[in-house]
């Protein structure tokens, strides 16, 4: 391979990929730190601000919203994707009769764009014409027909929950291709030890799917922090910015209102808060070894 | 619990879950059927009959048509300046000889950064980027659909290559192939499992792909489908029976896809999320 591993053949393969990539990822990653200490709003050239957007961002009391709804759906997702899931995997993993279809089925969502997911669920939560209040006023519990998006506390649950709609089938099955892996003969020695099926879940199923547990873990925490059209599509961040999240509130800030240094400060500062979750998050299962 | 009983929960719990994903769908359909006015007035109510009325604004609100020859359009060229460029790179990487082996680790390294990277940092910055070099229309989401697919490709790309033993390569050294013989007659053919991830995953990113295509495209000419959707908000209303019509049209193809290739479709993807 020495033949081939001359310099012009390294710069011809090479060198098309790095060129899109600094251009069109590093560099805007460098230019959105830049702005993120300007004050710019499209007009003027930016002018350097120093660390006031940041400082800003804790006087900004809609940016406390966005957090505390992101901090809502990340820890509804958390137990619904990173804990349902997996028993909805355990579940698909008998033999049952249609079981295949059923997966099928389950899975579909996690190939629609998330833009029609929006709508499809606008048309199921809307408090006065969606399918899920007219049921409850039908059937008498109309107490119940909450104002499930539009209001100004349940949309971040709403939002959550359309999510697990969308992500259930795809997790699962990354949990389904981790249960494959385990050997027959560990599950039927714990059976013959007379484990019942809590003990062999904890004892032998977890542990053994802990790679698989970091993976969907990571997927959570990065796919929940960057959910974006569900929000636009459902609620558009209202009333008044009170369902808006991390990003919706960024692009918003960016681009409605046209405050590029203190939208990009926001963005950074979502960027930062996901990397330390990640990291907290490996670290953590990385410690129990 | 006897086992027989057990099995009988599971039933009702599968049939139950699968019901809930399932039914938004295909109420979607049903209000896609449904007047504007019946929508409002009776919520709960089924079609009466067969009604295309929806369809057809749709298609006057918007011209599908060429919309979906954007999408397809940028679609088609992102993926193959895309695999053709990440995959060279990825041979490059993972094929070659360095004296210093860590100027390949580290420049994979730096191809990998962009999987913590979100697009909302990129946004604006590509905004202007593109403004900068006059870039629009097509090529302003061409581009980024590239670059964003960068670190996912160069880690699937060179895993599996790395798999692939080495004397592959001195063998048909010997038989005297160039590089380009190498790649496309050799290493192409044995990775055609992750090409074809690679390609699906990419194929449904860009097909569904919404905030790069909501900031870079500003003539409705130049629409993507995904991007359509706003076309049916007007400031002080919102055209339901339009918007589910159209929502459905974009929909059905991509179930078909999916039906299609409903094996490679999932595999593909959880593949791909946990080597990512």
């Amino acid at each position: 391979m020495q033949l081939l591993s001359t310099r012009k053949n390294k710069l011809l393969l090479l060198l098309p990929t790095c060129l899109v990539y600094s251009v069109y990822i590093i560099l805007p990653i460098l230019l959105s730190a830049h702005y993120s200490f300007t004050k710019y709003s499209g007009i003027s050239k930016p002018r350097f601000y120093g660390l006031k957007n940041y400082t800003r961002l804790l006087d900004d009391p809609y940016f406390w919203i966005a957090l505390k709804n992101t901090a809502i759906i990340l820890g509804i997702s958390v137990v619904l994707l990173g804990i349902g899931a997996f028993f909805i995997a355990l579940l698909f993993n008998q033999p049952m009769r249609g079981v295949n279809v059923c997966k099928a089925l389950v899975f579909a969502p996690a190939i629609i764009a998330s833009i029609i997911a929006g709508v499809i669920w606008g048309y199921v939560l809307d408090p006065v014409t969606g399918l899920v209040n007219n049921i409850l006023r039908a059937v008498g519990l109309g107490k119940l027909a909450l104002e499930w998006i539009g209001g100004k506390t349940l949309s971040p649950y709403s939002i959550a929950f359309v999510f697990f709609w969308q992500q259930a089938g795809y997790i699962a099955a990354i949990y389904l291709a981790g249960l494959k892996t385990i050997p027959h003969e560990m599950m039927e020695a714990a059976a013959v030890d007379g484990a019942n099926f809590w003990q062999r879940l904890f004892r032998v199923t977890i542990p053994a799917l802990k790679g698989t547990f970091v993976s969907v873990g990571i997927l959570i925490i990065t796919g929940s922090m960057k959910i974006f059209e569900i929000v636009q599509q459902l609620t558009g961040g209202g009333p008044t910015h009170y369902s808006e999240t991390l990003v919706t509130y960024a692009y918003d800030t960016t681009f409605a209102r046209g405050e590029y240094g203190y939208g990009m400060a926001m963005a950074m500062a979502t960027f930062l808060i996901s990397i330390v979750l990640m990291g907290i998050f490996t670290l953590l299962l990385r410690d129990r070894d | 619990m006897t086992s027989r009983k057990k099995l009988g929960v599971s039933y009702v719990l599968m049939v139950l879950l699968t019901l809930v994903i399932v039914i938004p769908i295909i109420w979607l359909g049903f209000i896609s059927m449904k007047s504007n006015s019946e929508i409002l007035n009776d919520p709960l109510s089924l079609p009466q009959s067969l009604n295309f009325e929806n369809y057809k604004s749709a298609l006057r609100t918007l011209d599908l048509a060429t919309l979906y020859k954007n999408t397809f359009f940028i679609a088609v060229c992102a993926l193959v300046v895309e695999i053709v460029i990440t995959f060279s790179s990825a041979v490059g990487l993972a094929r070659l000889h360095y004296r210093n082996p860590s100027v390949s680790a580290g420049l994979q390294y730096f191809l990998l950064i962009g999987l913590a990277v979100s697009p909302f940092i990129l946004l604006f910055p590509i905004y202007r980027i593109n403004k900068f070099f006059g870039f629009g229309q097509h090529l302003s989401l061409i581009l980024p659909y590239i670059a964003t697919s960068v670190s996912f490709n160069t880690l699937l790309f060179t895993a599996y290559l790395r798999t692939v033993p080495k004397e592959l390569d001195e063998a048909a050294l010997m038989d005297g192939v160039s590089l380009w013989q190498l790649i496309t007659k050799i290493l192409v053919p044995i990775a055609k499992p992750v090409l074809a991830t690679v390609i699906i995953f990419n194929l449904l990113y860009i097909w569904n792909e919404y905030p790069f295509a909501s900031i870079m495209i500003e003539n409705p000419a130049y629409y993507t489908i995904s991007r359509g959707i706003a076309a049916f908000q007007g400031q002080y209303s919102i055209d339901y029976g339009g918007l589910s019509a159209y929502s459905v049209m974009v929909l059905l193809p991509e179930l078909v896809f999916y039906g299609i290739f409903q094996r490679h479709v999932v595999d593909g993807m959880t593949v791909g999320a946990v080597k990512g």
